[in-house]
């Protein structure tokens, strides 16, 4: 669904990309766990090129998405992600905030958007947060309220930016069950996260990236049950208590 | 100095033969008109100006954009408003061949004047809202224009209204010099009246009064509004 090739990608003198080669499949769920600095970041926000690779290819539906000629707007819309710090649009309402892309992007009337978005917010609790306007909301509903946002445009693909690191501790839970439902129902996801137990859970695939390339990667039982690299076990030791 | 017959003076040409009249029908219409059309075409050119000034600059054509939007700053905010005035009058209007009254005039100058200060005003405003705003228009699919429009802006305006509001004052106490392209506005009806006698103790004085009373009841406007911005923000 996604091939990586060759990615590199530097600020200035400082290389945080190292040549990342991979395949992410269709149904995948992908954990990319590592410390901090580490690249893991900068490779999620690659894959839709909110950051500009510096070398290299990201293919997807079969265009370079890294080739400044293609229209990343359009595969944009194709490739969900949420962020750490939720960016929900203050000036727009719940429900503005999850239908002005798809009804702006002639995806959906604003008629079929607001029953899909309330739909959506069902889904995860928030029918009646509808008309409210961000700021009213809690960490944790403002999450969810962001990874509805992101559906509404149907992707083919989440991008999860340590979605669950700005929330209070009693609000990761309400959050990560929206993810594992959404994992559930078969969605492709790239999930840059802390969270180990939801890795362990819902990952197939686990990423560990350290100085900016995947140095070791496999199902869940394999990175956390019988890791290889001294960096990994250290790591291991130190996120899991 | 005899107040008192001054006071007469002013008081037998204002009030009994119906001054006033003219004062508000006319001088304070058009000085009102000169500042709120004048901010508006600010507020709409300026947020063009402005929005420019904040773009990425990969590309040629921001780039060509920003330059030009520099040197146009550049220019009203380094030369006197009423020399903007008289070049325009006297100079732009005959090279192009065309006769705007000197109403419209002031208002087009006060208009291209005030754009200046109103672009830096928004490009702060936009520059004080969070790039997760934009991060999340981008990643759903919107251009970057789209986002600006629907999502930055609007936000950015809500921040700078009450800056937006001292600039309006500003603008009111600057029409002040409209009559050099002989528009008819506040100080030019008091000065007529002043005329009459060779007599301008008491017009400019109740002039002055009028512009303080006029910018105290903006600045009340604007702290009106600064009240119920903060409201809704806690909503």
């Amino acid at each position: 669904m996604i091939k990586i090739k060759n990615l590199c990608k530097s600020f200035g003198d400082n290389q945080v990309l190292n040549n990342i080669t991979e395949t992410i499949h269709q149904g995948d769920k992908v954990v990319v766990i590592g410390p901090s600095g580490s690249g893991k970041s900068t490779f999620l926000r690659c894959l839709n090129c909110m950051e500009d690779p510096t070398s290299g290819s990201i293919f997807f539906d079969g265009e370079d998405l890294a080739d400044l000629r293609v229209d990343i707007n359009k595969h944009r819309q194709n490739i969900g992600m949420v962020f750490q710090q939720f960016n929900l649009f203050n000036n727009k309402t719940v429900l503005e905030n999850i239908t002005l892309a798809p009804v702006h992007l002639k995806k959906m009337t604003a008629a079929e958007a607001k029953v899909r978005g309330i739909e959506l917010l069902q889904r995860v609790g928030l029918e009646d947060k509808a008309d409210v306007y961000p700021s009213t909301l809690s960490g944790g509903q403002k999450q969810r309220v962001a990874i509805v946002r992101a559906l509404a445009m149907n992707p083919k693909v989440m991008l999860f930016d340590e979605p669950t690191s700005a929330l209070d501790p009693e609000m990761v839970g309400e959050v990560l069950d929206v993810m594992k439902q959404l994992a559930k129902e078969g969605m492709t996801m790239v999930v840059v996260t802390h969270e180990m137990g939801f890795a362990r859970e819902v990952g197939n695939r686990i990423f560990f990236m350290d100085e900016g390339q995947i140095t070791e990667q496999g199902t869940p039982e394999e990175v956390f049950g019988n890791p290889q690299s001294p960096r990994l076990k250290d790591f291991l030791s130190k996120v899991i208590v | 100095m005899n107040f008192a017959s001054k006071f007469d003076v002013f008081w037998e040409l204002f009030i009994v033969q119906g001054g006033w009249k003219r004062v508000l029908s006319v001088g304070l219409v058009n000085t009102l008109l000169i500042a709120v059309l004048g901010l508006l075409i600010g507020i709409v050119l300026g947020t063009l100006i402005g929005a420019v000034k904040v773009m990425p600059k990969y590309k040629l054509l921001p780039k060509i954009l920003d330059k030009i939007c520099t040197v146009y700053v550049g220019f009203f905010r380094g030369t006197p408003i009423v020399v903007q005035l008289l070049i325009g009058y006297y100079v732009l209007w005959p090279l192009l061949g065309i006769t705007i009254s000197p109403l419209n005039t002031s208002i087009i100058i006060f208009g291209l004047n005030s754009a200046a200060y109103v672009s830096e005003i928004m490009r702060g405003g936009i520059l004080s809202i969070d790039p997760g705003q934009m991060e999340a228009g981008r990643a759903l699919g919107l251009s970057y224009s789209t986002t600006m429009i629907k999502i930055v802006i609007p936000q950015a305006i809500k921040n700078i209204l009450p800056t937006l509001g001292n600039e309006f004052i500003a603008l009111i106490k600057d029409t002040s010099v409209v009559s050099f392209v002989a528009a008819t506005d506040l100080y030019k009806t008091f000065t007529e009246i002043g005329n009459v006698r060779y007599e301008y103790f008491m017009p400019y004085l109740a002039m002055a009064v009028m512009y303080m009373i006029l910018v105290f009841l903006i600045s009340c406007g604007i702290k009106a509004m600064e009240r119920s911005l903060r409201k809704s923000d806690k909503n």
